[in-house]
């Protein structure tokens, strides 16, 4: 048991350093890009907002209030892309029998959610450091939270490389179904001072409970009638095992 | 020891199903380097992939009690947008083997020089194949899965791993599929035909040679 756990953690560890450069190029200043990336983009969405001259929908700091929604979505939609061409991708691996596929899924969650560990802190810690942000109030929330966002992403993207694996137009129809959770996680606004019968459907896209989530444990006062941690965790787990479930019982097909 | 028992494996490809293997039973014997010969299409390499464990059989069970290599063929496991120095670190890495003892080993015997610190999309195929063989040999299994390999390279590159490849065969057990007669006389003694009515065991490696000729013909 123990020499199986060995050889698993090595496989593990060679497939996140191959991953590392294979999706950041062979440049250390590939994977410079990878944080710098989401970083700017949030960062360009703010500047136009504020140039706009919105008034940020809570707290002082605008900065701050779209940062813990577009990150947060973009950290989602990274884990679930990449997990998604999973297979496709590492159809090479399988030539050595030591690696199974669940391998290259477990390393992609490994790397990307090491690679947004760092993207939140550099950013947050730039919004700290240029005062457009104290530091989180519930810093074990916030941790939760990104927690809570990574077993999301990974259950999401696992069960869709099930999908994918059995009929590849799904792809494209997944990538369609979540574009609009741009407008649908609360992004630019709060949850809980919309209407009820937008709060009845909307309460059913996990990644708005993470945002709200995340939104907890910044502010000292932000309190979320829609938050439920239950529901994204619950269907995080339900999400893993289906999509775990679903790996092994069409592997045989796949290949 | 490399046993399988009741092993079956069939292709459904566009409503066309193929019977690849069907409830195949058989101990590799210890000790002994074992061809495997049959046409083109016989299932040759996927009984092969099917031994590694790179591919599961439809039923059936394959018990590995010994170290068995990966199929060694033409280079299938390079990711080319990364250079030959980073592919073989990552083999070497999930191996567990020393990694600087074995890019030595491998630098010695391909001969690729720079190239190594080159993408495996810029190679041929003949440099490609001199990594990977040079790669296997680099890790000690007991059992070599060999695919068509030893025919690549030029002259100098075929002695040289003819002379590694004896080496091996000192504490190392070989299962090669070729269709060169000469091959199969060199490294092995005993083998399994694939033919369309089932699969024979020859414990005579002449024989075998001999009974894969007339089929052809």
């Amino acid at each position: 048991m123990g020499k199986l756990l060995t050889l698993q953690a090595r496989v593990i560890g060679s497939l996140v350093l191959r991953e590392t450069r294979a999706s950041f190029g062979t440049s250390q200043f590939g994977y410079l890009w990878a944080i710098v990336t989401p970083a700017a983009s949030v960062a360009v969405l703010v500047t136009i907002f504020t140039l706009i001259g919105r008034q940020p929908p809570f707290g002082q700091s605008l900065a701050l209030f779209f940062a813990t929604g577009i990150l947060t979505l973009e950290f989602f939609n990274k884990l679930s892309n990449t997990l998604m061409a999973s297979f496709d991708a590492n159809k090479a691996l399988l030539t050595y029998p030591l690696i199974q596929e669940t391998d290259a899924i477990f390393a992609r969650v490994i790397l990307i959610s090491a690679t947004y560990l760092l993207v939140f802190v550099l950013f947050y810690g730039g919004l700290v450091l240029l005062g457009l942000s104290s530091m989180p109030t519930f810093p074990e929330v916030v941790i939760q939270a990104f927690a809570a966002t990574a077993l999301l992403g990974f259950g999401f993207g696992t069960v869709n490389a099930v999908i994918v694996s059995l009929w590849d137009s799904w792809l494209h129809i997944e990538r369609v179904l979540t574009r609009p959770l741009f407008f649908l996680s609360g992004i630019f606004y709060i949850p809980s001072n919309l209407p009820p019968e937008a709060i009845a459907i909307l309460e059913w896209n996990p990644v708005l409970h993470l945002v709200e989530w995340f939104r907890e444990g910044f502010y000292p006062n932000y309190e979320s009638t829609v938050l439920s941690k239950t529901y994204p965790l619950g269907l995080a787990v339900g999400l893993i095992l289906f999509g775990l479930a679903g790996e092994r019982l069409y592997r045989k097909k796949r290949v | 020891m490399i046993e399988l028992v009741n092993v079956s494996k069939s292709y459904t490809l566009k409503g066309v199903r193929k019977q690849i293997l069907d409830g195949l039973s058989y101990r590799f014997p210890k000790d002994r380097n074992v061809a495997i010969m049959g046409r083109n299409g016989a299932g040759k390499s996927t009984l092969m992939r099917i031994i590694a464990g790179t591919e599961q059989p439809d039923s059936g069970r394959v018990y590995r009690s010994v170290k068995v290599s990966w199929p060694l063929g033409f280079a299938g496991g390079f990711n080319g947008s990364m250079t030959g120095l980073e592919n073989v670190r990552f083999v070497s890495r999930i191996y567990g083997q020393d990694t600087e003892r074995v890019i030595d080993s491998v630098q010695a015997f391909a001969e690729l020089g720079a190239s190594l610190n080159l993408p495996i999309k810029t190679y041929s195929s003949g440099m490609k194949a001199r990594l990977a063989f040079g790669l296997s040999m680099a890790i000690d299994f007991d059992c070599y899965l060999i695919d068509e390999i030893t025919a690549v390279g030029d002259k100098n590159f075929k002695l040289k791993s003819q002379q590694v490849f004896t080496d091996k065969l000192g504490h190392s057990q070989i299962i090669m599929i070729s269709h060169s007669a000469s091959a199969i006389k060199t490294y092995c003694d005993c083998g399994l035909f694939l033919r369309r009515d089932g699969i024979y065991f020859y414990d005579d490696i002449d024989h075998l040679i001999a009974d894969y000729n007339r089929d052809l013909t």
